[in-house]
C-alpha cells in the first residue's frame, strides 16, 4: 500500500471516528419508549440511610450528555413557565438552579422527582402533565445550568437576554443615553 | 396545481408564461444561430460574424428584452399592489413546523386563532400579515400568489384573492429545520355567506362535549397537560406554543395539512406524533391508554 | 413631545450633574436645586399648607390601629417628645425576633397597652404586652397556612400588616385567607378562605375596616390572577360584596352612578372590550396595595395592579381596569369613579400605591384631593370627588412617558420605549418596580410635605411569548434593572404637593423599600436596605440619628405612646421583598434576570446585609 494511500485511509478513519462522536452528541430520539421504562422507581432525597452503608444507586439520565436533549429542555423550560420562577437559573419566586445548592438533591433522578412529584413549599407537580421524555430533557437542561453536564453538550449561549453587557451601575458623570429600541 | 385561481396569481402566472415562452424562443434562436455558425452556409456565417450583428444580438437584444420585461413586471406589480383597503386582514405566523393564523378585527387586534388552514371569502381581496415566530419561513400558495418570506422581527404583507371556491394547498418554501418538508397548509375559499357563518362559529368558545365519551376525552385532555401548549377556549387550556384547538374538528386536515382530519388519525397522531412527523414539537403521548385515547380523539373531532 | 422629552432629559441631567458635584455628600441640602425647578428654593410659605382631611384623620391618642395609622394614610404621629434637639439620645428600648428570615414589610399595631405584629409566611400574629418591661408575649396566633403558597408569591412571602377594629385584629394570610383574632385572648373569631393558591392567588396587603366591613384584595399580577377587592362582615367573616378589576361591568360593580371624569373611562363593559377575547379573565389588576377612605364623601380609594402578562403584545387594548384607581362606596362596592394611571401598561407599573386623603390649598381655594405618588414616576393630585387629575409631576427620571395630558387624562407614552415580543428595549425609566413601589409615604401637616421613598432604577426589557398555565408565572419578559442617573438606587424625597416639587432629597445606595413615619417633633423616620434606621429633620432632611438594626429594613415604622406615657418608635427589620429577594431567598447574582430582573440592580446587597426578622423599638432614655 502506498504511503499516500495510508495517509488517506488514516484521515478517513479519523474523520469517521470524529463523525461518530458527533453523532452520539447529537443523537435524536423522537418516538419514546412506552412510559414506565424510563421512570425512576424512587429518588432518595436524604443522604442519610439507616443501617449499614450501601452504595448510592446510579440514577438514569437519558439526556445527560446529549446536546439535542438539553436544547429541547431549554425550550421547554420557557414553554412550561419554569423561567417564571427560576429565571434563567438565578431564581426568583423559586430557588436558583445555577448555584451549587440543592434543596431536594441535584442528582438526575432527584431533579426528575422534584419536577414530576413537586415539592411542598411551592414547586408544582408536573408529572401528570408532561411526558417523561420531556421531564428528562428538563432534567438535563437544569443540570446544565450548574455545569453538571459535559461541556460539549451544553448550550453555547442562553436563549434569554444576552448578559454580556456589564450591569450598568453608571458613572454619575455619564449622561443617560436616549436610544431607540434595539431589534 | 399550477393553475392560477385568483387575480394576483393570474398576473404572476402571466409573467411566468411570458418568461417561459420568451426564454424558449430565445433558446431556440440561439440554437439556430449556433447551427448556422457551425454548419450553415458561408453567407449566413458571414452575416453572423459581422460586428453590427454581434452588437445587436449581444447587447441590443438583451437590453431591449430586459427593459421590456422590467417595464412589464413593474406594471404588473403596480396592478397587483392593493389600491383599496382589504376586505379582511389575517395574520399568519410561521412556526417550527406549522402555521399560526390569527383573524384580526378592524383595529388589527386578534379576534380568534386557528392553525394550518386559512379560510377566505371568494372574490374578496384579503391581506395576509406574514410573520415568523422563530426562523425564516416562506409562505407559498402557488394557485393564489407568489412566494413571500416570513422573517423574524418583520411583517411582510401579501394580498390574496380566490375567484372560485376551492381548497388550495400551500407549503413552506424556505428550509426551516427538521420537519420543514411536512409544513404544509391549505387556503379554503368559500362563498361569502358561508364564510361569514364560519367566522361567527370561530368566535365562539369550544362546544360542550356531545356525550359521555367526549366529556371523558376533555378530561383526558386536561389531565394530561395538553393545555400547557394548546388553547381550547372555554376549557381553561390556554397554552400558546402549540396550535389553537378550539375548533380543530372543523378543519379539513391535521398535522399542518398532512393527514385527513378523522378520529383515527387524531388518535394516531397523539400516540405517535414523532413517528408521523419526526422532530416536530409535539411529543408522542404513549402513556394515554387506548380507551382514553379514543375518547380524546372523539372529543377533539367534535370541536367544530 | 420630542422637545418636552428633551427638556425633561436635560433637567434630569442637570440633577445628575448637581448630584455628581456633591461627591460623597449623602444629602442634597435644602438650598440645593430640586430636579424640577433648577434655581433657588423659595422659603416655605406656611399659609399654603395642606392638611389631612379632618374626616379621614384618626385621633392623635398615641395608638396605631391600622397600617397607615388613619383612613387618610397620613402616617403622622403628633407626639413631639422626640425632637430634632434630643433625637441623638434615642436608644433601643427592646426588640423582638419574629423567627422568620424572609422580608418583613409589615407595620406593627398598637392598641391600648398591646403591640400586635404579623410576621411573613407562615403569618404568625404576636401580641406583646407593652405594660411590662421588655414587652413579653401575651399570646400568639398561628393560622393554618398552606406552605405551597410560597411558590406562587411573586415577590417574597411578605405581609404588610393588620387592622384593629371592634375588639379584633384582622389580617390576611399568604394563602388567601382573611382572619379575625380576638385582640384580648388571641382566639380566632373567624377565618374565611378568599383566594385559591392553585390559581396563583395570594394576599399580602394590609386590609382596612370601614363601616363594619373588612376590605381585602388579592395579589398575583405576575401569575395571571384576576384582581378583586372583597368586603367581609367583621362580625362573621361572611363576604358582603366582591368587586373585580376586570371583566363585565356587573363584576366590576359599575352601575348607573358610575361617573368617571374622563371620556376614555366611559362606556359599557370596558373591562371586557379593552382586552382580546378572554384575556381579561387572566389579566391581573390585583388590589394588593393601599386603601384609603374619606368618610365625608363615603368613598374608599384603591389602586389596581399591572395587567398580565407583562408582555403587552398578548393583550392589545387599554386593559381596563388595570393600573388604575377606583373610588367605591364601602356599603356595596359600587364604583363611583375610576381613572387609569397607565392604560395598556407596558412596564409593570402597578397603580396600587397609597392615595393620601388631603385637603390642599389649590388656586386660591381649598380642594379635597388625593395625593398619589405613582409607580410610573408622577405625583398625581386628583380631585377625590370626581377623579379629575389636577396635577401630575415627575418626581424621578422618566423616559417611558413625557407627562400626563390634563385634558384627556392620558399618560403620554414615548413610542420608542414601547415593549413587545422579541424586542429588547433599553433604558426604560422608571424600572418595573416604579419610581416608587408599595413602600408608603407619610404626610406631615406641620410641614405640608409628603415624605416618599423613591427608587432610582431603570431597566432593559425584552418581551417574549408566554402561555397561561394556571398556578405558574404569567410574565413573558426578561428584564434587567440597574441604577438610574446618578448611580444611587434610592432616595427619600420630601415633596411639596402644593408647590408641586421636591423640597429636599436624600440619596441612598439602595432603593428605599421601607415605609416612612413623620412625627410632631418634626422628624421623619425611615429605614434602608442595608439595615440603618434613620431619623432626619422633616424640614431640611438633615440626618439627626441613625441606628444599625442588623438586617435591611423594608418594614413600615410607626410611632406610638406607651402605657408609661413615653413616645416610642418601632420598626421591623428583616430584609427581603422584591428588592431584597437576592438576600432573603438567596438568589444567584450571576443571572441578571433573576427576581424579574431586580437581582441585577442588587448584586452587592448580599455583601451589605443578611436576613433575619426582628422588631426594634426605640425611646429616649
Amino acid at each position: 500500500m502506498c504511503s499516500r494511500c495510508r495517509d488517506v485511509a488514516r484521515a478517513a478513519l479519523l474523520a469517521l471516528a470524529l463523525g461518530a462522536l458527533g453523532c452520539e452528541r447529537e443523537e435524536r430520539r423522537f418516538q419514546p419508549e412506552p412510559r414506565g421504562a424510563a421512570e425512576p422507581v424512587f429518588a432518595r432525597v436524604s443522604p442519610l440511610v439507616p443501617g449499614p452503608p450501601e452504595p448510592a444507586p446510579a440514577g438514569p439520565n437519558p439526556y445527560g450528555g446529549n446536546a439535542w436533549g438539553i436544547g429541547e429542555g431549554q425550550r421547554l423550560f420557557t414553554w412550561f413557565n419554569c423561567n417564571g420562577c427560576h429565571a434563567n437559573g438565578g431564581g426568583g419566586m423559586g430557588p436558583p438552579l445555577m448555584d451549587a445548592g440543592w434543596i431536594y438533591g441535584g442528582r438526575p433522578e432527584q431533579i426528575y422527582a422534584s419536577i414530576a412529584q413537586g415539592r411542598p413549599n411551592g414547586m408544582p407537580a408536573f408529572g401528570t402533565r408532561v411526558p417523561a421524555e420531556q421531564i428528562w430533557q428538563l432534567v438535563a437542561y437544569v443540570r446544565s445550568l450548574s455545569a453538571n453536564v459535559p461541556k460539549d453538550a451544553r448550550p453555547g449561549r442562553p436563549d434569554a437576554m444576552q448578559t454580556d453587557a456589564p450591569p450598568t451601575i453608571r458613572d454619575p458623570r455619564e449622561p443617560l443615553r436616549e436610544r431607540g429600541p434595539t431589534p | 396545481m399550477l393553475a392560477s385561481q385568483g387575480p394576483h396569481a393570474e398576473s404572476t402566472a402571466g409573467i411566468a408564461w411570458l418568461l417561459f415562452a420568451g426564454g424558449t424562443a430565445i433558446f431556440a434562436g440561439v440554437l439556430a444561430a449556433i447551427w448556422l455558425a457551425a454548419r450553415g452556409p458561408a453567407g449566413a456565417r458571414d452575416v453572423l460574424a459581422r460586428e453590427g450583428m454581434v452588437l445587436a444580438m449581444g447587447l441590443g437584444l438583451p437590453v431591449a428584452t430586459l427593459s421590456g420585461l422590467l417595464v412589464h413586471s413593474l406594471r404588473t406589480n403596480a396592478a397587483i399592489a392593493p389600491r383599496d383597503p382589504p376586505a379582511l386582514a389575517i395574520e399568519v405566523q410561521g412556526e417550527q413546523w406549522w402555521w399560526r393564523v390569527h383573524y384580526l378585527d378592524d383595529q388589527g387586534r386578534p379576534v380568534f386563532a386557528t392553525a394550518n388552514e386559512i379560510r377566505i371569502p371568494v372574490g374578496r381581496s384579503v391581506e395576509l400579515l406574514l410573520r415568523s415566530g422563530d426562523v425564516i419561513h416562506s409562505f407559498w400558495v402557488p394557485q393564489l400568489a407568489g412566494k413571500l418570506d416570513m422573517i423574524p422581527g418583520r411583517t411582510n404583507r401579501l394580498r390574496i384573492q380566490a375567484d372560485r371556491p376551492g381548497v388550495f394547498r400551500g407549503q413552506c418554501a424556505e428550509y426551516c429545520g427538521g420537519a420543514h418538508a411536512m409544513m404544509a397548509f391549505h387556503v379554503v375559499a368559500e362563498p361569502p355567506a358561508e364564510f361569514e357563518a364560519w367566522l361567527q362559529r370561530q368566535r365562539e368558545p369550544a362546544a360542550p362535549p356531545r356525550d359521555a365519551e367526549a366529556a371523558r376525552g376533555r378530561d383526558v385532555f386536561l389531565a394530561n397537560g395538553c393545555g400547557l401548549c394548546h388553547h381550547v377556549a372555554g376549557t381553561g387550556a390556554m397554552g400558546r406554543f402549540g396550535p389553537d384547538l378550539t375548533h380543530v374538528g372543523g378543519r379539513l386536515h391535521l398535522v399542518s395539512g398532512w393527514l385527513p382530519n378523522q378520529r383515527g388519525s387524531i388518535a394516531g397522531w397523539i400516540a405517535s406524533a414523532q413517528h408521523v412527523k419526526p422532530q416536530n414539537r409535539m411529543p408522542s403521548f404513549t402513556q394515554i391508554a387506548g380507551a382514553d385515547l379514543r375518547a380524546l380523539a372523539a372529543w377533539l373531532e367534535g370541536l367544530e | 413631545m420630542q422637545f418636552l422629552l428633551r427638556r425633561r432629559t436635560l433637567r434630569t441631567l442637570a440633577l445628575a450633574a448637581a448630584l455628581a458635584a456633591c461627591g460623597d455628600a449623602q444629602r442634597e441640602g435644602a438650598g440645593a436645586a430640586p430636579p424640577d425647578t433648577p434655581g433657588v428654593t423659595p422659603p416655605a410659605a406656611p399659609a399654603l399648607r395642606g392638611v389631612v382631611a379632618p374626616a379621614a384623620d384618626a385621633p392623635q391618642d398615641g395608638q396605631w390601629r391600622m397600617a397607615s395609622r388613619d383612613y387618610a394614610g397620613s402616617r403622622f404621629a403628633a407626639q413631639d417628645e422626640i425632637r430634632n434637639e434630643n433625637v441623638s439620645g434615642l436608644r433601643e428600648a427592646w426588640s423582638f425576633s419574629t423567627g422568620v428570615v424572609r422580608g418583613h414589610e409589615a407595620a406593627p399595631l398598637v392598641v391600648g397597652s398591646t403591640l400586635y405584629v404579623v410576621a411573613p409566611f407562615p403569618n404568625t400574629l404576636y401580641a406583646l404586652d407593652l405594660a411590662q418591661p421588655g414587652a413579653p408575649m401575651k399570646w400568639r396566633y398561628d393560622p393554618p397556612v398552606e406552605p405551597a403558597a410560597q411558590g406562587v408569591a411573586c415577590c417574597d412571602v411578605v405581609n404588610r400588616g393588620a387592622a384593629f377594629d371592634d375588639g379584633a385584629v384582622f389580617y390576611a394570610t399568604l394563602d388567601g385567607q382573611a382572619v379575625a383574632v380576638e385582640a384580648d385572648t388571641g382566639e380566632e373569631r373567624w377565618r374565611t378562605q378568599l383566594g385559591d393558591v392553585n390559581k396563583g392567588e395570594t394576599i399580602t396587603m394590609a386590609p382596612i375596616v370601614v363601616k363594619g366591613k373588612l376590605l381585602v384584595g388579592n395579589s398575583g399580577g405576575e401569575l395571571g390572577v384576576r384582581g378583586w377587592l372583597q368586603a367581609l362582615d367583621v362580625r362573621t367573616g361572611a363576604v358582603v360584596w366582591r368587586a373585580f378589576s376586570t371583566g363585565p361591568d356587573a363584576d366590576v360593580r359599575i352601575g348607573p352612578d358610575f361617573r368617571p371624569h374622563y371620556e376614555s373611562e366611559r362606556g359599557r363593559d370596558l373591562g371586557v372590550t379593552t382586552w382580546p377575547p378572554d384575556a381579561w379573565r387572566i389579566g391581573g389588576g390585583n388590589v394588593w396595595g393601599w386603601l384609603t377612605y374619606d368618610p365625608e364623601l363615603d368613598l374608599v380609594y384603591h389602586g389596581t395592579g399591572n395587567p398580565g402578562p407583562w408582555n403587552p403584545d398578548q393583550r392589545p387594548g387599554d386593559n381596563k381596569w388595570t393600573s388604575a384607581i377606583f373610588a367605591r362606596r364601602p356599603d356595596d362596592g359600587r364604583a363611583i369613579w375610576a381613572y387609569q394611571w397607565t392604560p395598556h401598561d407596558e412596564h409593570d407599573y402597578d397603580g396600587i400605591n397609597e392615595s393620601l386623603v388631603l385637603d390642599l390649598p389649590w388656586n386660591g381655594a381649598v380642594r379635597k384631593v388625593l395625593v398619589h405618588p405613582e409607580r410610573n414616576g408622577y405625583v398625581y393630585v386628583l380631585d377625590r370627588a370626581t377623579g379629575e387629575v389636577l396635577a401630575a409631576d415627575a418626581f424621578a427620571p422618566v423616559t417611558g412617558s413625557t407627562g400626563v395630558d390634563l385634558v384627556t387624562g392620558r399618560l403620554q407614552v414615548v413610542p420608542e420605549k414601547k415593549t413587545g415580543t422579541g424586542k429588547l428595549v433599553r433604558e426604560i425609566c422608571p424600572a418595573a418596580p416604579g419610581a416608587k413601589d408599595w413602600s408608603p409615604a407619610a404626610f406631615s401637616p406641620r410641614t405640608g410635605l409628603v415624605y416618599m421613598p423613591v427608587n432610582n432604577l431603570c431597566m432593559d426589557f425584552e418581551g417574549m411569548e408566554v402561555s397561561y398555565i394556571a398556578g405558574t408565572p404569567y410574565v413573558g419578559a426578561n428584564v434587567r434593572m440597574y441604577a438610574g442617573p446618578g448611580g444611587h438606587r434610592g432616595e427619600l424625597a420630601a415633596w411639596d404637593p402644593v408647590a408641586r416639587r421636591a423640597v429636599w432629597r436624600i440619596q441612598e445606595r439602595f432603593p428605599v423599600w421601607s415605609g416612612v413615619v413623620a412625627t410632631g417633633g418634626d422628624l421623619v423616620f425611615y429605614g434602608t436596605m442595608d439595615g440603618w434606621f434613620k431619623a432626619v429633620d422633616a424640614r431640611s432632611g438633615e440626618l439627626r440619628w441613625s441606628h444599625q438594626t442588623g438586617s435591611g429594613i423594608i418594614g413600615q415604622p410607626i410611632s406610638y405612646r406607651g402605657p408609661d406615657g413615653k413616645q416610642y418608635v418601632a420598626v421591623l427589620s428583616g430584609v427581603g421583598g422584591w428588592a431584597g429577594a437576592v438576600v432573603a431567598a438567596q438568589l444567584d447574582v450571576r443571572d441578571p434576570t433573576a427576581a424579574l430582573g431586580f437581582v441585577n440592580a442588587m448584586q452587592d446587597l448580599p455583601r451589605h446585609t443578611t436576613r433575619g426578622g426582628a422588631l426594634h423599638v426605640f425611646a429616649l432614655p
